[in-house]
């Protein structure tokens, strides 16, 4: 079985737990011997993944696919010559609207095409990749890319247009994107034209998260020209509409993973146009995987999902190496309780803050710190000074690396007070660190992990309750953190690969049989 | 001329409330007088009151023959009386009968045997004149909680003038010896009923499942079994939790058929019949001596107490629960020995038990908490405040962060 992944990030450089859960998931499912190429909108060069083929779209890799076709119609031509069938429509803009359009040719367009075989072979043997194409789509100097607007504006790729090597490249493949998005949703479409048109030229760009989606989904489709997979697999809305996309190019089925939701981050301030591309992408996938019945059950509510379509996959843990030990470096006396993460609407630490306040004045020596940063942080500390808790409280800002082993490894409670966590993987980190752990119960986390303290995100008396427990009774962090080391070290990655294998089965099967019916 | 001897536990524990950390020093109601009567009265209309109907049937449908015997504890008695007084009544009317005996136990169903002596003889006095008050007779024949026995308590027990105990029929203390007969403990005078846990459990936990190959377990086909001893042993002790009927295994399950069929079958065989543990300890004479040299209960496949006192909460809450011990009987104050003694119940350190959660199994258990955790923080809260306020004692050096 040959899946074709898309995903956003992949370790070391990571912004989340998106990359890492990608990561844990492949490892497993290659040793379950699934064939997997993996598709990332950049690398770096210091990803290790022998388990799969590891790719981003770079202009060499498009042109290379591009030239290797090429190479086809001209032996292709050579056939003809002696008597074989031959591929006719050898131009590049051709080829591309082929591979990725998949359906028939209009009669005019091959009259055009025909004619152009001769020349576009010769000029495409010349072609050097200018430096300005790497990485694709960047950087493109303005008046060419003022050119290829233009001539696209007219319809007239590889035709009218004076053809260099690189125009005729970026012009083809343009016109090919535009053809794919006709047959995408009115959402998608204006996703691709952004990227199209906008490029990255522009620094005001360049940040805008939707033309980066846009980008990624357009350089898939000019790179993936090999339908030799049996299904497409995209991880989280920002690769959905490449997914999407292919799906409509390939007619391969799609199965689309849901790792986090527009809501969890942003609760009722939800961007709507996040929300308008995951639920245009779930009524296009053949099968949804939710990281918990907590997601699945969201995904039902928000976007109006049918249960039957969605799938469970919990995330796996990756436990095994050493943990280093910090606790006996520290001098400080006070019990440590510790929120560690975002400082957002998401991760609740406006609740962290409150059961601090009530729990400070029955514990003489404790400290609670807020380690991470983000938009509500300055009404965090605002509040903590309110409060009059200033003394016991604690505010470090982002900590990366051996910071966040030596945070945790301080910590006598963790706390994750989550008010919308799809998995949560932070708590699993605590535990490796022998630290007793209190999650909300609205965390997917929640569902597979029995050895914690758990409790609705805004019951703060419960929360208050429980800080107090653990702080008390040295009993409680003792058989909590026994356990719970038990039971997340069974929490392997395997058993979602093996999860994952029987979903794409299933998924394969009902399109086989509803492709078999049409 | 072989015996079965039934033997039914009935309990129910004061269950908590809700009770946070910062209640402590504030509130002083620490049970949950709404759970708990919902819950007596839910159990005497699924199982005390129709399985109680049914023994009486069959206690007049075959007169001598039939007998049963119950273990009620003094806190389930207590409850009856306050949530369900028609359950009293007709464990009287049952005892009025004759057929019927009564097995003495510790008043709160509380782990004291293990921990304080002077305590369990106490409460083992207690719920005596308990049963000699509601019921018209001294208990002759001792069941510990939940079957926990061994030589010491045997010891203790028998210098109580009881003469013989309940015990579980475990592997390892009976090798290769039958539970089926009657044995002589470490102690003189006092003499053994050991639990047949395979037949009983066949009835108690295997009856209704669908996975058992023996599934579905009918009257005939298990007196078929019984009768099987017939030449070698003397009585066959079915002991179980009174739950079994229409609780455990609900109604639907034909447990009730069971229950009315099960002595007719018994007595296809003209020279079985029922007897109650005092009868068989004087029909039968003991056929060996047995020693309990380490302390076994029917709980669990581990037939030990680590469903009690397994893991470092259970062995903290119960080292502070009795630590106090002295201080709360020295005061000569009987609500607060009551309260003290309510606290002790073996059920509070049960529901703190994580050893189910070992394997990744859900074990079928009742518990009125989410997690074994939060039962552990709930008892230790209340008998925080219950040290702090009532006894008025200093707050507990380890309770102090």
């Amino acid at each position: 079985m040959k899946i074709l992944m898309l995903g956003w990030e992949y370790p070391p450089h990571i912004s989340g737990g998106l990359g890492t859960a990608c990561e844990g998931l492949t490892t497993a499912l290659g040793r379950l011997r699934i064939n997997m190429d993996f598709v990332v909108p950049r690398l770096f060069g210091e990803e290790r993944a022998p388990h799969m083929r590891l790719l981003a779209p770079s202009a060499n890799q498009i042109v290379a696919n591009v030239q290797a076709h090429v190479r086809h119609a001209e032996e292709s031509v050579a056939a003809e010559q002696v008597g074989l069938p031959v591929l006719r429509e050898v131009s590049v803009t051709e080829i591309l609207r082929r591979v990725m359009g998949g359906g028939a040719v209009e009669p005019e367009w091959t009259e055009v095409a025909q004619g152009a075989v001769q020349e576009a072979s010769k000029r495409i043997r010349r072609f050097e990749i200018p430096s300005y194409l790497s990485p694709y789509l960047k950087d493109v100097p303005h008046e060419i890319r003022q050119k290829l607007l233009r001539a696209i504006e007219r319809q007239v790729a590889g035709a009218t247009i004076e053809e260099t090597g690189e125009t005729l490249v970026y012009g083809s493949l343009m016109e090919t994107f535009e053809h794919a998005g006709s047959k995408l949703p009115p959402v998608m479409q204006s996703l691709l034209a952004a990227s199209l048109h906008e490029g990255s030229v522009s620094e005001h760009y360049s940040g805008d998260l939707f033309a980066e989606v846009g980008r990624y989904a357009a350089k898939v489709l000019a790179l993936i020209q090999d339908r030799d997979y049996d299904l497409i697999h995209a991880h989280d809305w920002m690769t959905f509409p490449a997914g999407v996309a292919l799906k409509a190019t390939t007619g391969l089925p799609l199965i689309i993973h849901v790792h986090s939701l527009e809501y969890d981050r942003s609760g009722a301030g939800a961007n709507h146009r996040i929300e308008e591309i995951e639920k245009m992408a779930m009524e296009a996938a053949d099968t949804i995987v939710a990281v918990s019945y907590y997601t699945r059950e969201l995904i039902h509510r928000r976007h109006g999902i049918s249960l039957d379509k969605i799938q469970v996959v919990h995330n796996g843990v990756y436990t095994g190496s050493a943990v280093k030990n910090y606790r006996n470096e520290t001098q400080l006396n006070s019990k440590i309780v510790l929120f560690l993460g975002r400082v957002t609407f998401q991760k609740g630490p406006d609740y962290f803050v409150e059961a601090a306040a009530r729990v400070i004045p029955h514990v003489p020596d404790v400290l609670f710190v807020m380690a991470g940063s983000g938009d509500m942080l300055p009404r965090m500390m605002e509040r903590v000074s309110e409060l009059g808790i200033s003394d016991k409280f604690l505010f470090t800002g982002f900590l990366k690396g051996q910071d966040v082993e030596r945070m945790f490894s301080m910590a006598d409670l963790y706390v994750m007070p989550s008010v919308s966590e799809p998995f949560g993987i932070s708590p699993l980190e605590a535990i490796a660190y022998n630290t007793p752990v209190i999650i909300s119960k609205q965390s997917g986390v929640s569902e597979v992990l029995s050895h914690a303290l758990k409790v609705n995100f805004w019951d703060v008396d419960q929360l208050s309750n429980l800080i107090v427990s653990v702080l008390k009774y040295p009993e409680l962090s003792t058989d909590i953190s026994t356990m719970a080391t038990e039971e997340v070290k069974r929490l392997h990655w395997d058993a979602a690969a093996s999860k994952t294998v029987e979903i794409y089965g299933k998924t394969l099967g009902n399109f086989h049989a509803q492709a078999g019916r049409g | 001329m072989p015996s079965v001897c039934y033997y039914f536990q009935v309990h129910q524990p004061y269950r908590l409330r809700h009770y946070p950390f910062f209640n402590i020093g504030r509130e002083h109601q620490y049970f949950d007088k709404d759970k708990n009567a919902a819950i007596v009265r839910k159990v005497a209309h699924k199982c005390y009151l129709p399985a109680n109907r049914a023994i009486l049937k069959l206690i007049h449908r075959y007169g001598e023959r039939f007998k049963a015997a119950y273990a009620i504890s003094g806190v389930a008695l207590d409850q009856m009386a306050e949530y369900a007084p028609e359950v009293l009544d007709s464990f009287k009317e049952l005892a009025a009968t004759g057929s019927v005996e009564l097995i003495g136990e510790t008043y709160y169903h509380s782990l004291a045997g293990v921990y304080n002596e002077e305590e369990f003889r106490d409460q083992v006095a207690l719920h005596a004149r308990a049963m000699q008050r509601h019921f018209g007779m001294r208990p002759r024949v001792f069941r510990n909680t939940e079957l926990i026995y061994n030589d010491r308590i045997g010891q203790v027990v028998g210098a109580m003038g009881y003469k013989g105990m309940i015990a579980e029929g475990a592997d390892d203390i009976l090798g290769w010896r039958s539970p089926n007969f009657v044995y002589e403990s470490t102690t003189p005078g006092l003499n053994l009923l050991l639990k047949n846990y395979r037949l009983s459990d066949d009835i108690a936990f295997r009856f209704s499942n669908r996975g058992w190959s023996e599934f579905p377990l009918t009257a005939p086909k298990f007196a078929n079994w019984v009768h099987k001893v017939s030449g070698n042993g003397e009585v066959v002790n079915l002991f179980m939790d009174y739950e079994t009927f229409g609780e455990h295994q609900w109604e639907s399950t034909g447990i009730f058929e069971f229950l009315d069929h099960m002595p007719g079958e018994i007595f296809r065989h003209p020279d079985w019949n029922f007897l109650t543990p005092s009868e068989v300890l004087d029909r039968y004479r003991p056929v060996a001596p047995i020693s309990f040299g380490r302390t076994v209960s029917w709980a669990d496949v581990d037939r030990d107490l680590t469903a009690w006192q397994g893991n470092n909460m259970q062995k903290g809450a119960l080292r502070q629960v009795y630590e106090i011990a002295a201080e709360v009987r020295s005061r000569n104050n009987p609500a607060a020995l009551d309260l003290w003694r309510r606290l002790q119940t073996s059920d509070h350190f049960y529901y703190m038990c994580t050893k189910w959660m070992a394997d990744g199994d859900v074990h079928a258990y009742f518990s009125p908490y989410s997690s074994p955790y939060e039962a552990f923080i709930n008892y230790m809260n209340v008998l925080t405040d219950f040290r702090q306020s009532v006894l008025r004692l200093k707050p507990h050096k380890e309770a102090v962060a």
